[in-house]
């Protein structure tokens, strides 16, 4: 029997994705909440072996399986899938599963870092400004990755250049397009509910409230927002909520791609 | 030339070399066609035809289309019969997954950053200034057309060239870490996660033999020349027509089989 422990965060971002594929596997793990934006993560009580801190997805979920943490949430959500392999969260067919990975990867790679900038910049920041020095400091000594800190330190200071912002909304707007196109034919992403549809809705979902022009006049991903967010797993997820607004509970994610 | 499967590919290292060694590993046959990225035939309209993203490698069955190296990896690995690629345990699974986004994402462009600056753009920026511009606003991804640019006009930051060196310096130490603990990268099998690294790793103890050796890194040069040793490797140099590149493998290869 494997045992799972899932240490969360609000449910928004790689924590609602990982949440609801754990829901949609239906195996079993004790839920752990914890404040990622004040660097609970880091704070001892979550095991992080040397995969976690240097995770490529920043301040995730952590999901520890017998004993070893692993983060990630697209590939957690992989993992879930090979523990659970009924779950339905890849297709079966390997030119399906091609084509999730493909999809999946473009949200993580393309969209994920300036989604995570915007929501930072708007929500997280004014958390970390308001404490003082020290224990900012305090709490971010620990994160063993420099780049990772780095991130956290920017995300205080509010920092994003106007290229990066002006880039970042760009791909909102893609990715909105993107999935209202992706569903002229088809309610999910895959044709069938899977992964893709809730990576890709953790990081499109929280956007509306910082740039509601990408959604407009795109009925078709009006119609899949509403399905996914009824989804029994995903709806399970919202409530595990414990604050007011949990889709702004962002911390530093992936980085601005530095390369292509 | 048969097979309806074709790997459109660059030199067989890097992305290209990671769909087409994982194919020969499974014994898949497949058509080559060589795509001369210091050519810019990636962004020339027959190619984007096939490929969109105008990115390398890309590889077509039957009618389908598949892009990104490292999903085509697994492609392969799912739809084509031969050896397993991936181990059977999930979290070793996982982990061999975490490795490839992990060098996909953290390291490897570090190494590219470094190999650009060095290379791909002093070999390109000799050329007509205004036929490099065009073949700059030819490309379709925003984040390939400012790499290039930077490389192209030598571009890259002092800050930026010194973090990939970080990051790199970093890197031959967590791979070794990662290869006392476990014989290969991900799991203790063969897998996906070794011929995503050994793409981009193989060239390490010629270049930067002072932090790659038998004394300071015994893992990593075990690993490297457990890997160069496999026959498919040698099989897919047979694709390289840059001499630069080949002399920087087959060393290795020669030693690791003597
Ligand atoms: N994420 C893509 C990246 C592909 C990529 O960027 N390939 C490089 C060559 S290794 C390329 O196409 N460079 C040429 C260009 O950007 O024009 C993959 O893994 O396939």
């Amino acid at each position: 029997m494997t045992t799972l422990f899932l240490y969360h965060g609000e449910p928004t971002g790689p924590s609602l994705t990982v949440l609801a594929a754990l829901f949609e596997s239906g195996l079993a793990a004790d839920l752990l909440h914890i404040d990622l934006a004040m660097a609970q993560r880091h704070a001892g009580e979550v095991p992080l072996g040397f995969e976690a801190n240097y995770s490529v997805e920043g301040e995730g979920p952590v999901l520890v399986v017998d004993g070893e943490p692993t983060v990630d949430s697209v590939f957690i959500g992989c993992l879930l899938d090979d523990l659970a392999p009924q779950s339905g969260l890849r297709p079966t067919d390997p030119y399906l599963r091609w084509e999730m990975m493909a999809w999946c990867r473009w949200m993580i790679e393309r969209l994920a870092p300036g989604a995570a900038a915007l929501a930072n910049i708007a929500w997280t920041t004014p958390r970390l400004a308001a404490l003082d020095d020290a224990e900012f400091e305090g709490l971010v000594a620990p994160i063993e990755a420099d780049d990772l800190r780095d991130r956290w330190r920017q995300t205080r200071a509010g920092l994003l250049s106007d290229d990066h912002r002006k880039a970042s909304e760009a791909r909102v707007h893609e990715a909105t397009k993107k999935i209202d196109d992706r569903l002229a034919d088809r309610d999910w992403i895959m044709g069938d509910f899977s992964l893709a549809d809730l990576e890709s809705y953790a990081w499109v979902a929280p956007m509306r409230d910082l740039i509601p022009a990408a959604f407009e006049g795109k009925p078709r991903l009006a119609a899949w927002l509403e399905r996914v967010k009824t989804r029994p797993s995903v709806a399970r997820a919202l409530a595990q909520a414990q604050k007011p607004e949990p889709a702004h509970g962002f911390a530093p994610g992936p980085e601005i791609n530095r390369w292509g | 030339m048969s097979s309806d499967l074709t790997l459109y590919h660059w030199e067989p290292n890097a992305n290209s070399g990671k769909p087409m060694l994982t194919l020969v590993e499974k014994g898949v046959s497949f058509n080559s066609h060589y795509i001369d990225l210091l050519a810019f035939d990636q962004h020339k309209p027959d190619y984007l035809a096939i490929n969109p993203m105008g990115t390398i490698p890309a590889m077509t069955h039957g009618s389908r289309l598949l892009n990104e190296s490292t999903a085509m990896m697994e492609y392969v690995e799912e739809a084509f019969p031969g050896p397993a690629m991936m181990p059977d345990d999930p979290v070793d699974r996982w982990r061999v997954r975490w490795w490839m986004k992990f060098l996909d994402q953290w390291l490897c462009p570090s190494f590219s950053m470094i190999g650009w600056s060095i290379f791909i753009g002093p070999q390109v920026r000799a050329r007509d200034p205004r036929e490099l511009e065009a073949a700059i606003e030819r490309i379709p991804l925003p984040e390939r057309r400012i790499a290039w640019r930077k490389a192209i006009y030598g571009l890259f930051s002092a800050e930026e060239l010194a973090e990939s060196r970080r990051r790199v310096d970093l890197g031959i130490g967590m791979l070794e870490d990662a290869l006392a603990k476990r014989e290969y990268l991900g799991s203790n099998q063969y897998s996906l996660a070794d011929i995503n690294l050994f793409n981009s790793a193989y060239g390490l103890p010629s270049q930067q033999p002072d932090d790659v050796n038998d004394e300071k890194t015994p893992n990593i040069m075990r690993w490297l020349r457990s890997v160069a040793r496999r026959p498919a490797v040698k099989q897919t140099w047979t694709y390289s027509r840059v001499p630069r590149f080949a002399e920087r493998i087959l060393p290795l290869i020669e030693e690791a089989t003597a």
